[in-house]
């Protein structure tokens, strides 16, 4: 018989299914073929897996679990990603709070003097430059009747150190826009929130501990409005 | 994640079927590991392994704490089969031949079944299916091949 033929008697062989006289002519043509020895080393893991199996369970069909189950484990999903969503701005108004106290009674007083700011500049991006290695400051600011919006990521200062965070106003004054800590690991956005209108703002400014960075925001638009009330809080 | 379901929420559920013997607390089983691999889909890392791989090892840590859980709640009389006690792991490599066994071509499985597992004389079963004998003698051969192959694609090593 030729290699080929032996071959398909393998399976047989391996499983100890093969009649005596087979076995034996199998045996001798594998003395001599390295490509047959291969095949039933190949193979005998999978005869060792067989005594596992049963072969009622094999014929039956593979059991199929409720159609609801995707409804079910999406809802699960959906109720994870909306705790997660709330934790997350649970943290961001635990920043921002800290803030308020400083911020809110500026904040207050110029809502009720101040025309709404729909209508303002955009909201604008800075990013804080020549930072020390591995520090990274960015923030984004947006108009509000009250003032502005500040959503400040930090990065890479020691967990734990106290941010005050101010914008700096036309005449150089310093509008106080809260304090958050920063926590390593942690959500690192803070929202923040300042009286001074964003059109008015020349630079925004954090002080890390005992180091300040400041970035200029460019002034947009040519909405200004008198804050005189601002001087008296910085 | 949906994808994720789709292509392997089967397999998933037939193994925890498998081994916790009850088609409630196998749906449970498959629900919270989607969810847990939902909570932990940023550690997943596709060049450490296949994301089947990373499933089954998540619902394998889930069935032990549903079978803990169910160990520890005081048994009341069902009426009911106890589902078998069997090893986890041992269950799996079962469970995993058996669902190899399906995925092979009919001609292969019927061969493999009946003369390896039923014990049927080869020329029985040829006769039967209207084959020469050498016909089913190669079944078996590339049968075993493709049980082979399927369980290494299963994640099998040897």
């Amino acid at each position: 018989m030729k290699t080929d033929e032996w071959r398909h008697s393998l399976g047989a062989y391996v499983l100890g299914d093969l009649p005596a006289d087979e076995r034996a002519g199998l045996e001798a043509h594998l003395e001599g073929c390295p490509e047959c020895r291969a095949e039933v080393e190949a193979l005998a893991p999978v005869v060792r897996l067989l005594p596992l199996a049963d072969p009622d369970r094999i014929e039956r069909p593979a059991p199929q679990p409720s159609p609801e189950l995707a409804e079910r484990i999406a809802t699960a999903i959906g109720g994870e990603r909306k705790r997660k969503r709330q934790r997350r701005q649970r943290r961001r108004l635990g920043f921002s709070l800290a803030g308020v106290g400083a911020a809110v009674a500026a904040a207050l007083l110029l809502i009720t003097i101040l025309p709404g700011g729909s209508g303002g500049p955009p909201e604008q991006h800075v990013e804080f430059g020549s930072l020390p290695a591995g520090i990274k400051i960015d923030a984004t600011l947006k108009p509000h009747a009250y003032g502005t919006e500040i959503r400040m990521y930090v990065k890479g200062v020691r967990s734990g150190t106290l941010c005050r965070v101010y914008l700096r106003g036309p005449r150089g004054e310093r509008v106080p826009a809260g304090t958050f800590t920063y926590r390593w690991g942690e959500d690192s956005e803070a929202v923040l929130s300042s009286a001074l209108d964003l059109s008015q703002t020349q630079a925004i400014g954090v002080r890390a501990g005992n180091q300040t960075f400041v970035a200029p925001v460019q002034a947009g638009g040519a909405t200004a409005t008198a804050i005189s009330k601002q001087e008296d809080l910085t | 994640m949906r994808e994720a379901y789709a292509a392997h929420s089967g397999e998933l559920y037939g193994f925890a079927m498998r081994s916790l013997g009850d088609s409630g607390l196998a749906e449970e089983a498959v629900q919270e590991t989607f969810v847990r691999a939902w909570r932990a889909g940023e550690r997943f890392d596709p060049e450490i392994g296949s994301l089947r791989t990373w499933l089954f090892a998540i619902l394998r840590n889930v069935v032990i704490d549903l079978s803990r859980a169910r160990a520890a709640r005081p048994r009341v009389a069902e009426g009911g089969i106890e589902p078998t006690v069997e090893p986890l792991e041992q269950a799996l490599l079962s469970w995993q031949v058996e669902e190899a066994m399906r995925r092979i071509g009919e001609d292969h499985r019927r061969v493999l079944l009946e003369t390896h597992f039923r014990g049927r004389p080869y020329n029985e079963v040829a006769a039967e299916l209207g084959v020469p004998e050498g016909t089913v003698k190669s079944r078996v051969y590339y049968g075993l091949k493709a049980l082979r192959v399927v369980l290494e694609e299963m994640g099998y090593e040897d």
